[in-house]
């Protein structure tokens, strides 16, 4: 269970003092889907940074399964990180030059997974994405579908907790963006994990359980409404 | 992340930008080449110059010459002085007397004391082939030669030993067929007339053949008689002139149980020159050193430039990969790691542009020894000689300069804020 409470996150100082993030609270069960709404500068990527330890909050508490990780020093934010979080971009960032094995490797070598182990791990990633026959293929080689496949390769080879999902198919056209869709649905249902994703696209967003809309760096409305539980923070504050 | 798998990424992140690389490396290997082929021509040329001197000279001997002024200064007119002196291109020389030789005798710890004869050889040949320049000097017991062939720890009355160089001229086949053959050596009586002076020839049996170098005593040859014979030439040669009986210096032989030093310093005292075998031996060292340092400085500062070519290529490749280092950031690798992974890529080029380097040099050098042996005729002797300790020195050397060197960059790469670099589309 991910727990987001009176997140604030200021940029700037005195006069030119504006906040990203304004108050932003809510409760994520685990092994649900959520979607982030909002429109450019709505605050939805500083508030996915600050959930994933990139980004330190102004004030605020991110708890996840009871640990206020806010109060970790940065080594174990970087081990949390590398057990339990994973992430999909927009624009893939799958190293062009290496192969797909390399590519799907990285996260278990920074997570220091022993090379006995690692082997059997990517090939089922791979082949959880039907990527099995693109092993030694170079990553610039492949398709966009491809590429964004071979991320998700990535994102899921540590068995992660928490997915983040930064607008994972906006690069991409409609089929092959909800094959994409598919697998990462599939996957959070299949293994319980909580899938967070931010984007602007309505569709992405309705297939997910939960969608949370930012407006100003405030919560303009929440769907279903009953995971607000006792913190309405967001409206309210809305001045 | 373990240091295995960053020393494996760091390798293949190279990979992908090979020309950059290399040429960053070939720079690196410019360096090693120079200090690696110094570091063996300076071995190989002590080596050498060792061998030289145990074959020339006898640890236990010193070579004496009398005090020189210490105003002599040769463009300035010298006063006249009533004592011999000998005169070499302008420059006048004390000479020795025989009762300088006698005296020396006479001091502790001298076993023998031997004048140096300068005979002047008018040619030497053998039946039935050119005459020859030549210039012969005393047998030495003390001394070990290197022969080719023959050869033993003392000479024949009227033996000669003859170096392979002359071989040729003198029309033998090889050294073995010179052994046992008549040599003539032909000397003027310079006291008689200069025009057409009475001369006489000597006759020897070649007893040995050594080997000829550019670090011995005499450039012409260093053909040896005894002793006795030595006199005996020198006495028809300069008897009735006004340099008879003066020596140019003396070989003063230290008795077997006293240390050559005690020996120098008395006879310092006794107010004479004294230079031990070691003294000339370290004139010799004294040379390689400084010849090594200066090619080796040389070296360094190819290292130095090749210092700024890596800084540079790390930063661009700091610039080149924003995007990869913010990935692995946000996958949870730590910022000591990133920084080692820049670092490591630094050690890599520096690796391979030592043994680039290192490999060129040896290739050089192989393929160099037998025709610089050839030019300075040192026979099988090799001048230029790899110590492989020395070699993995300078390759780690240059590893730990490259690491050093891309400290800067990789602390640029684990600054990097991963939220910027993953912005960057």
């Amino acid at each position: 269970m991910i727990e987001v409470k009176n997140l604030v996150k200021t940029y700037g100082k005195k006069d030119s003092a504006f906040n990203a993030v304004d108050g932003v609270s809510f409760t994520i069960p685990t092994g649900k889907s959520i979607a982030i709404l909002g429109k450019s500068g709505s605050g939805k990527s500083t508030l996915m940074h600050i959930m994933s330890g990139l980004d330190k909050p102004t004030s605020g508490e991110i708890i996840i399964d009871g640990q206020n990780i806010l109060k970790l020093k940065q080594k174990d934010i970087d081990k949390f990180r590398s057990s339990e979080m994973s992430f999909i971009f927009q624009s893939f960032f799958v190293q062009a030059k290496e192969s797909c094995y390399d590519n799907v490797s990285l996260p278990l070598e920074i997570a220091k997974i022993s090379v006995g182990k690692r082997r059997k791990m990517i090939e089922s990633a791979l082949a959880a994405v039907d990527m099995s026959e693109k092993v030694k293929a170079k990553a610039k080689e492949l398709s966009g579908g491809q590429k964004q496949r071979l991320a998700v390769a990535r994102a899921i080879v540590n068995s992660p907790t928490i997915v983040f999902a930064d607008e994972p198919t906006g690069n991409l056209d409609s089929v092959t963006g909800g094959m994409v869709e598919d697998l990462l649905f599939k996957y959070s249902k299949e293994n319980d994990v909580t899938l967070i994703i931010v984007t602007h696209d309505s569709d992405l967003a309705n297939r997910c359980e939960m969608q949370i809309h930012l407006k100003d760096g405030q919560i303009d409305d929440m769907n279903p409404p009953k995971f607000l539980g006792k913190t309405l923070v967001g409206r309210r504050l809305k001045k | 992340m373990k240091i295995t798998d960053i020393i494996i990424r760091a390798g293949r992140s190279l990979k992908q930008a090979k020309a950059r690389t290399l040429l960053t490396s070939l720079a690196i290997g410019v360096g090693a080449f120079t200090i690696v082929l110094s570091l063996a021509i300076g071995a190989g040329g002590r080596d050498y110059a060792a061998t030289i001197i145990t074959s020339n000279t006898n640890p236990q001997e010193l070579f004496v010459q009398p005090r020189m002024d210490a105003n002599n200064d040769p463009n300035k007119p010298q006063k006249y002085t009533d004592s011999p002196t000998m005169n070499y291109g302008g420059y006048t020389a004390k000479t020795l007397s025989q009762d300088d030789i006698e005296k020396i005798k006479q001091i502790e710890g001298v076993k023998s004391s031997t004048s140096i004869y300068q005979v002047k050889i008018k040619y030497i040949y053998t039946k039935g082939n050119e005459k020859y320049q030549a210039s012969v000097r005393g047998f030495n017991k003390g001394v070990k030669l290197e022969y080719v062939t023959g050869g033993s720890t003392d000479i024949d009355n009227d033996g000669i030993i003859i170096t392979d160089n002359y071989l040729e001229a003198f029309g033998f086949v090889n050294a073995g067929d010179a052994i046992g053959k008549k040599l003539t050596i032909a000397v003027d009586r310079l006291s008689t007339a200069a025009i057409n002076p009475e001369q006489k020839e000597f006759d020897f049996k070649i007893t040995g053949v050594i080997k000829s170098s550019i670090f011995a005593a005499s450039p012409i040859s260093g053909m040896q008689i005894s002793k006795d014979n030595m006199r005996l030439l020198y006495d028809y040669n300069q008897q009735g002139t006004a340099n008879y009986n003066q020596y140019a210096g003396a070989i003063v032989q230290a008795a077997d149980n006293v240390d050559v030093k005690d020996v120098k310093s008395r006879l310092v005292d006794a107010g004479y020159d004294a230079q031990t075998a070691e003294d000339l031996m370290s004139f010799i060292f004294n040379f390689i050193n400084v010849l090594q340092a200066i090619l080796i400085g040389f070296g360094i500062l190819a290292v130095l430039t090749s210092i700024f070519g890596i800084i540079n290529t790390q930063y661009i490749s700091v610039l080149e990969r924003t995007q990869q280092i913010g990935l692995m950031k946000a996958l949870g690798m730590r910022r000591r790691d990133v920084g080692r992974l820049f670092k490591l890529e630094a050690a890599w080029v520096g690796f391979l542009g030592g043994a680039i380097g290192s490999a060129l040099a040896v290739i050089a050098g192989t393929v160099g020894n037998p025709f610089i042996s050839k030019v300075l005729s040192l026979g099988d002797t090799k001048l230029i000689v790899f110590e492989p300790l020395s070699i993995v020195v300078v390759v780690v050397g240059l590893i730990l300069v490259s690491v050093v060197a891309g400290i800067l960059p990789a602390r640029k790469a684990a600054k990097l804020n991963p939220i910027e670099a993953l912005r960057t589309e």
